[in-house]
């Protein structure tokens, strides 16, 4: 517990772990249209001084719309030639019992994950988007589905914006929401909050009132109904 | 029981793949440090987990973790994959080959028969019946592209085809089939089964119900056991297909393996299908297969037909994935600069104009302290456009203090630094679009011989060329002289010039004012061609001698003569504090993006720092100076301001419509005749008049006037 107007909007490690636990457990019990989260628990590099587990939380696979069948051709930069070459000679590929389905690629999946910057020393969602077959999805696609982060949109809120960089444990490049300002709107979050009796910051509520404004440039909503009486 | 009559073929939904980009890096990574150009076949592994979800069906899937582990990545993940209950492990193979016609020419066929012949073999040594897994085995033949970062690939999922095929008696939901008792007790079995860390990731298995509706779900080697006891027996496997007509494709191997061992000619299955975490029976399916058993399976005999290459929308061709952007080291280089950039401008600058820094071309005439410093300097503002000038070699006393050279660059007599320099720009950003230039710029007072008069007039010509296509001129020579041609050529196309200069301990750095004749005809067009549509709203200022702020000649009482012979030695050789050139270039750029942020551009007023303003201004950059003077030994920088001068040797309108009307021969004649732009100013006029009152002349300006040669 903290006083909300000494505080800077932060939080340390250890108390991301706990939040991190805690925002789980809540998000399960909501019963919201998804899975659950979970926990990825990280090698420890030994020349920190931290002694708790590091990790981060996983939401996988989720796929946030549904789009239309007739897809765009997004494949395969195969040319033509490459049929012929590569084709099987004479012997079938399938056979009556094979089932030959229209094109499933059209679904987008979704990867979020929740990591502790230590640097801004808030937490920080990291998202990436592929088909189904493992291939990334752009950038403008992502917007497409997701409105709320376009840059149009995010430069209007003036909270966030979307950069690519490399995610701290998985070393590939990840999109994430800028953390830049969220020390700040987390305090005005906390200051705001009329529920609260004193104005005092709850670990465990931290990740849940974080994940209210940061879901929702993704596309995962928390109805507010479920902020309260916590 | 099932029925006897003709139902129709029984239709499996195949399998499809999906490769995460971490398996891609892991295999460019293996084979970049450890296979190189080894090709023999790799062991993988593949995962894939019952149908979670209503309309999407579960994948085969590749992560980073299907390869064998890189051992330079030292990372503390286990080298054994255990399953759990989102990924059971099946093993598979890797082809990859060298080269794409590798790929192409590889007996897919022949690759594909000799993974049916294992799960075959394994089905008739029992096996598979241990070790149900490897009935989904698995082959993917690949070639990937590591310099343009694709990766074509191809997945085989080998099915034993029966002949003639099964065909379907009966197929309806779970939840259909089962009684309510019997469903309540199988769902509750199931998820025990899919608990427990032994079972969870076990992808066939039997499911039992005695005669009490009571349900058990048990191992495939229990089947002697359970054939006799149960009243109702099903082969049950984890489906990851989620269609309502079609089970998935693991059911096929797994009937060849009911056939082969068991003789079975009905064969009653369950396509075990869940729904967040959970068994669920309205997404499950039951269903009744009819087979006849084709001969010779239950001896092994032949290996039988296989099927079983993944189809790409339907054709017959491998797939391809590009990954240029997340892998090639040049474009993350340039992502990462923009990011750079892209930040400053949210955090502290919105006002920040992006577009123009990264479409303006520079040209830097110098490539020495402060050419090589202006360079990177512009670079880190996103400019990426860069031609650097310069007649001279690297010499082995320069990688010190010119910041783009290395002592490589100084063997074998030295390379020409403008190449040398442009090579140095690309090793630190590979998408930087820098030239170099091999020329020495004609000084007027150095007279040259006829012969060489036409090689000068070459030299002349290329240089005005080069300023006309460029935006922004950089003066950074070790001379005076060398100064006034470009000085001349930038006044009359009116290009914006940044000229640095720098003493012992002391500096200049300074924006040259528009050139005599703003509303020459060439003017508009020139606007449009350099600089962006933030530039149009330019007030065009008054002409010669009035407001014009000056240029670096402007306040010289003389023309620009030989100031290097009869110099002493250390005059000749004269050195900066280090310090200096670093400190000049950089407000030298910060002093060009100031303008550029400017509404008036090159017309703009001069501003000078005093603490009435303190700092504020109304730009978001800050004032924009004229001139900025520095001192070392006092720590101390002003901001001054110089007006054009209507007796400049390099800018004044008496100079500009000579040149205009005479052009290389008025040059010429201004290299060759050491008085000549001092009559034609009336200079001479000027400094008879002034010796004859004494005025004096303010020391800073002398000192900051003083050339420097470097070593």
């Amino acid at each position: 517990m903290m006083d909300v107007l000494q505080w800077d909007g932060t939080l340390s490690a250890k108390d991301f772990r706990i939040g991190a636990v805690a925002f789980a457990q809540k998000w399960e019990s909501l019963n919201l249209a998804f899975p659950p989260w979970s926990w990825v628990p990280c090698p420890k590099h030994p020349w920190l001084a931290s002694p708790q587990e590091e990790g981060y939380l996983s939401l996988e696979k989720i796929c946030i719309s549904m789009p239309q069948e007739e897809d765009v051709d997004q494949t395969s930069q195969t040319d033509p030639g490459e049929e012929d070459a590569s084709c099987l000679g004479n012997k079938d590929v399938i056979d009556d019992a094979t089932l030959v389905q229209s094109n499933q690629d059209g679904l987008h999946h979704y990867d979020f994950h929740i990591v502790y910057s230590n640097i801004f020393k808030v937490p920080v969602l990291y998202f990436r988007a592929y088909y189904g077959d493992g291939r990334p999805l752009p950038l403008d696609e992502i917007e497409k589905e997701l409105p709320e982060c376009s840059s149009n949109e995010l430069s209007k809120s003036k909270w966030t914006f979307i950069t690519q960089e490399e995610h701290p444990y998985l070393k590939r490049p990840w999109y994430k929401l800028h953390p830049c300002g969220t020390g700040e709107w987390m305090k005005l979050l906390f200051l705001s909050d009329t529920a609260q009796p004193k104005s005092q910051m709850v670990v465990e509520l931290y990740l849940l009132s974080w994940f209210s404004v940061v879901g929702q440039v993704v596309g995962l909503r928390i109805p507010s109904k479920m902020l309260n009486g916590c | 029981m099932a029925e006897e009559g003709s139902g129709s073929i029984l239709q499996f939904a195949p399998f499809q793949s999906s490769v995460d980009e971490g398996f891609w890096h892991r295999l460019s990574s293996l084979k970049l440090n450890k296979f190189g150009i080894d090709d023999s076949p790799i062991p993988i592994s593949g995962f894939y987990a019952p149908c979670t979800h209503p309309q999407v069906s579960n994948h085969l899937t590749l992560v980073a973790e299907s390869l064998p582990s890189d051992s330079n990545e030292e990372s503390a993940m286990p080298a054994v994959i255990l399953g759990n209950r989102n990924r059971c492990s099946v093993s598979g193979i890797l082809y990859n080959t060298n080269t794409m016609e590798g790929f192409l020419a590889l007996d897919k066929q022949g690759l594909l028969k000799a993974e049916a012949k294992k799960i075959w073999e394994d089905i008739h040594s029992r096996k598979a019946v241990e070790d149900c897994a490897v009935l989904s085995r698995f082959l993917l033949i690949s070639f990937s592209d590591l310099k343009k970062w694709s990766f074509h690939y191809w997945f085989a999922f080998p099915a034993l085809a029966l002949d003639p095929p099964a065909t379907l008696a009966d197929l309806r939901l779970a939840s259909q089939w089962f009684t309510l008792e019997e469903a309540e007790s199988v769902s509750a079995q199931c998820n025990e089964w899919r608990n427990s860390s032994e079972t969870a990731d076990v992808p066939y298995f039997l499911v039992s119900i005695g005669s009490d509706s009571r349900a058990a779900i048990r191992h495939l080697k229990d089947f002697e056991a359970c054939q006799h006891d149960a009243q109702k027996l099903l082969f049950g496997f984890y489906d990851p297909c989620h269609l309502p007509n079609n089970p998935g494709w693991p059911l096929r191997n797994f009937l060849a393996l009911i056939c082969a061992r068991w003789n079975l000619k009905t064969v009653r299955f369950l396509c075990y299908r869940e729904n967040r975490g959970f068994a669920d029976l309205s997404l499950s399916l039951v269903g009744e297969a009819l087979i006849t058993v084709p001969q010779g399976w239950r001896e092994d005999q032949s290996v039988p037909n296989v099927v079983g290459w993944e189809l790409n929308k339907g054709r017959k061709i491998p797939r391809c994935i590009n990954l240029a952007k997340s892998m090639d080291p040049t474009r993350l280089a340039v992502s990462a600069a923009d990011l750079n950039l892209k930040l400053m401008r949210w955090r502290a600058l919105p006002s920040l104009n992006l577009d123009i820094l990264f479409s303006i071309k520079c040209l830097l005439l110098g490539a020495g302290t402060l050419g090589c410093q202006v360079a990177r300097m512009l670079m880190a503002w996103g400019v990426r456009k860069i031609t650097l000038l310069d007649n001279g070699r690297v010499a082995i006393s320069n990688p010190l203090r010119q910041s783009l050279y290395t002592l490589d660059d100084c063997l074998n007599g030295g390379d020409f630094k403008a190449t040398a320099a442009v090579r140095s720009l690309q090793r630190i950003f590979p998408a930087v679009e820098a030239e170099g230039v091999v020329m020495a710029i004609p000084m007027p007072g150095h007279p040259v011989s006829s012969q060489e008069e036409k090689s000068v007039l070459e030299d002349c010509k290329r240089l005005n060329d080069l300023i006309d296509s460029h935006d922004i001129i950089f003066l950074l020579t070790d001379t005076r002289e060398s100064r006034w041609l470009p000085t001349l050529l930038c006044a009359n196309s009116n290009k914006v010039t940044i000229t640095s200069a720098l003493g012992f301990d002391s500096f200049l750095v300074m924006r040259h004012g528009p050139g005599p004749f703003n509303s020459t005809p060439g003017l508009k067009a020139e606007m449009e061609n350099s600089l962006s549509a933030g530039m149009d709203n330019l007030a065009l200022a008054s002409t010669d001698g009035g407001h014009r702020l000056g240029c670096y000649f402007c306040n010289d009482v003389v023309a620009p003569t030989d100031s290097t012979s009869n110099r002493t030695l250390d005059q000749q050789c004269t050195v900066t504090r280090p310090g200096l050139a670093p400190i000049a270039s950089a407000l030298s750029v910060e002093l060009l993006v100031g303008l550029l942020h400017h509404p008036h551009g090159i017309f703009a007023e001069a501003e000078i720092a005093n603490s009435n303003n303190g700092g504020n201004s109304e730009l978001p950059l800050g004032i924009l100076p004229h001139q900025i003077r520095g001192s070392l030994p006092h720590f101390q920088q002003m901001t001054l301001v110089g007006h054009s001068s209507n007796s400049c040797t390099a800018c004044c309108s008496t100079v500009v419509s000579e040149y205009r009307k005479r052009g290389m021969q008025f040059i010429l004649q201004a290299i060759n005749h050491p008085t000549y732009l001092e009559d034609l100013t009336g200079l001479t006029e000027l400094m008879r008049s002034a010796n004859s009152f004494q005025l004096d002349w303010d020391d800073e300006t002398e000192d900051a006037d003083d050339e420097c040669v470097e070593l």
